[in-house]
């Protein structure tokens, strides 16, 4: 697993570097992108694509906010950020297959696939002749940069990509450096789901959820768990004890007064003490640029006192 | 019966079947007249571009993506439907289904592990998922056939015992699997559900060469399940080899069936009301029945398939939530229409 990572890192890298040296090569005026994709597939390209379709709503969001908004000709039926991306033609992907022929029709000259999609799905798109490129997702917050470059060297938006990565890493240095003078490192619980109360599900290490808690100055109640997506035990929960519950699942109807009538959840201190908030799911679960917005939002919550 | 209605069945399971055929090519999130797929096909069979279709992205979507589709699901549902019912009479069991003993499941177990893997983009490496699903499902019913037999010979409430247990067990672990993962879930999901993954020709070359063998195989059987009705002691004296039929049985079905499952998931419910369908309107002749259903099969699975790609367009729904969801339904008015106090 280990030795996995590590290849995966290298191979970011490598991404990176091949990415860092093929812009510039536009001597001829014929600048040829070629990339080496999230699977090992070279990518190229003759010039920037003008015709997007997205797969992912993280890609939409990345491409609307490195300014290549209006190059995307086709989205998956999860994009529904930022607001203009609601009218871009819908090609699926809510049941986890796409409409392969919704995508060719459109003529797209890049398709962009995420983690969210399958070897399968982008072997099939190849075999339509389009162009697509497996956008991976970033390892960790700070690889958010390599993940912009990449979409703004393909959309041909290299400049706002970068200007974009170095305001987001100017607004996550903020964030560190502020949370880094907190006394205490108030314990988070993030609630996925509860629909059993005695089970709830929770991001566990690995996850972009238990970065960006630690990140916000905060520790993670699903830290202790052995995969990234667990369902952690009640007892546990009350063991732990944490000072501040995350409702991830508020975007899905559940309210803070709700968790007070839970078995077992009403003796938290986070409850007793009014430490309840409905949070925003979206600002952590899709690497893309909002992630920041997820780790400044959390941050205000675990440390109010240094926001005042 | 005279020679007109020994036709009949075939007669009307055709139709269905090219009625299927048609509209699958003709329904899709793409809206394509029926002019312009005339006019595309025909410019394409005179190796020329059609002038409705500049770029020949239409012809891509029939040719690439409709066609081989409909092929592939066409022999999906004649493999489940024939299996389904082929199993019926060799268990003399109204609840058996192509997925009895085990093949399903296995396939799920297969797939599924396979998923948990990060397998290199290649060709291998994407054929990878569809070869454990086909192997998974082989080797459960090997493995259930062993527990179930006694000496030479394997008692069907055995193999219906052995196979429920070991489903059980393989469901237990891919469940646990799909627990401990964190993307592969949803593709995992869909797969169970029946989704197909890929997409053109290739997964139709790849299950032809079992499906011609599995399908012919399972067409020429009918007449020793007719007589294994009697029990197995008359079959014998009647000269039918109990044994030897159930083996061969259990491994064309076998085969046919996991060949399926591999490329398009678990398609359920089929194979389980096709051939209780055509028992109900033209009775339990194996000989008759086993084709018929097959044609059934795959007409009814097209259909599905059409409704499964056209409710919520571009949206596309696997195709097992549907033939359960409708097929449940069709199969109970089609049993209480039935005149007949106990067709079985």
């Amino acid at each position: 697993m280990k030795s996995f990572i590590t290849k995966i890192c290298a191979l970011l890298l490598l991404v990176v570097l091949l990415s860092s040296c093929a812009v510039p090569a536009g001597e001829s005026g014929t600048s040829k992108i070629s990339l080496v994709d999230g699977l090992e597939r070279p990518v190229a390209l003759e010039k920037p694509a003008a015709r997007i379709v997205s797969l992912a709503p993280s890609i939409t969001e990345i491409l609307f906010a490195i300014g290549a908004g209006d190059q995307v000709v086709g989205r998956d039926s999860f994009s529904n950020y930022p607001e203009e991306a609601l009218a871009i033609q819908d090609v699926g992907g809510s049941m986890g297959s796409y409409s392969y022929e919704m995508i060719a029709s459109l003529e797209p000259d890049l398709v962009l696939a995420g983690e969210i999609n399958t070897p399968e799905q982008v072997k099939s798109l190849e075999d339509l002749g389009l162009t697509v490129y497996y956008l991976s997702n970033p390892e960790n917050l700070q690889a958010l940069d390599e993940v912009l470059a990449a979409a703004g060297t393909l959309t041909g938006h290299e400049k706002e990509a970068g200007e974009l990565a170095a305001s987001l890493n100017e607004r996550i240095n903020a964030v560190l450096s502020a949370v880094a003078k907190a006394e205490a490192q108030p314990l988070v619980f993030y609630e996925l789901d509860a629909t059993d109360p005695a089970k709830p599900w929770t991001p566990g290490p690995g996850s972009y959820m238990d970065e960006l808690i630690q990140a916000a100055g905060g520790r993670n109640v699903g830290s202790v768990l052995q995969s990234s997506w667990a369902e952690i035990s009640i007892e546990e929960l009350m063991v732990q004890n944490p000072d501040i519950i995350l409702l991830g699942d508020s975007n899905y109807g559940i309210t803070v007064e709700q968790v007070a009538t839970r078995t077992g959840w009403e003796n938290l201190t986070a409850v007793t003490e009014g430490n309840v908030f409905a949070f925003n799911d979206d600002l952590v679960s899709r690497p893309g640029p909002r992630m920041v917005d997820g780790l400044e939002e959390l941050a205000k919550i675990i440390h109010p006192e240094l926001y005042k | 019966m005279n020679k007109k209605n020994r036709l009949q069945p075939y007669l009307i399971t055709t139709l269905i079947l090219l009625a299927a055929l048609v509209l699958s090519f003709a329904v899709g999130s793409v809206f394509i007249s029926p002019r312009t797929m005339i006019d595309v096909l025909f410019s394409a069979v005179r190796g020329e571009a059609s002038a409705l279709d500049p770029n020949g992205v239409y012809l891509k979507i029939i040719t690439d993506l409709r066609i081989p589709h409909a092929v592939l699901l066409m022999l999906a549902g004649a493999a489940l439907a024939g299996s389904g019912g082929a199993y019926q009479g060799l268990f003399r069991n109204p609840l058996a289904d192509p997925y009895l003993i085990g093949v399903s499941s296995g396939a799920g177990l297969g797939a599924v592990a396979a998923m948990m893997i990060q397998w290199p983009y290649t060709t291998l490496g994407l054929m990878v998922v569809p070869a454990a699903a086909f192997a998974g499902g082989i080797l459960t019913v090997l493995l259930v056939a062993q527990l179930a037999r006694v000496g030479k010979t394997v008692p069907t409430t055995n193999l219906i015992l052995a196979g429920v247990a070991a489903s059980a067990f393989a469901s237990a672990l891919t469940s646990a699997l799909m627990i401990n993962s964190t993307g592969e879930l949803r593709r995992a999901l869909v797969w169970m559900m029946g989704g197909s993954t890929q997409t053109g020709w290739g997964p139709v070359w790849g299950i032809l060469p079992y499906m011609v063998v599995g399908l012919c195989g399972l067409v020429i059987i009918g007449h020793p399940l007719n007589v294994l009705q009697f029990g197995d002691e008359q079959a014998q004296q009647l000269g039918i080899r109990v044994q030897r039929v159930r083996w061969y049985t259990i491994a064309i079905a076998t085969l046919s069936t996991a060949a399926a499952v591999a490329y398009t998931g678990i398609i359920g419910f089929l194979g389980l009301v096709v051939p209780h369908i055509v028992r109900l309107v033209w009775g339990g002749d194996y000989r008759r029945l086993i084709p018929v259903s097959m044609l059934g099969g795959a007409g009814l699975l097209l259909l599905m398939d059409v409704i499964a790609r056209s409710v919520i367009a571009p949206q596309e729904i696997p195709v097992g939530i549907i033939t359960a969801l409708l097929g449940g339904p069709f199969f109970l008015w089609i049993l209480k229409r039935s005149k007949s106090q106990n067709y079985w």
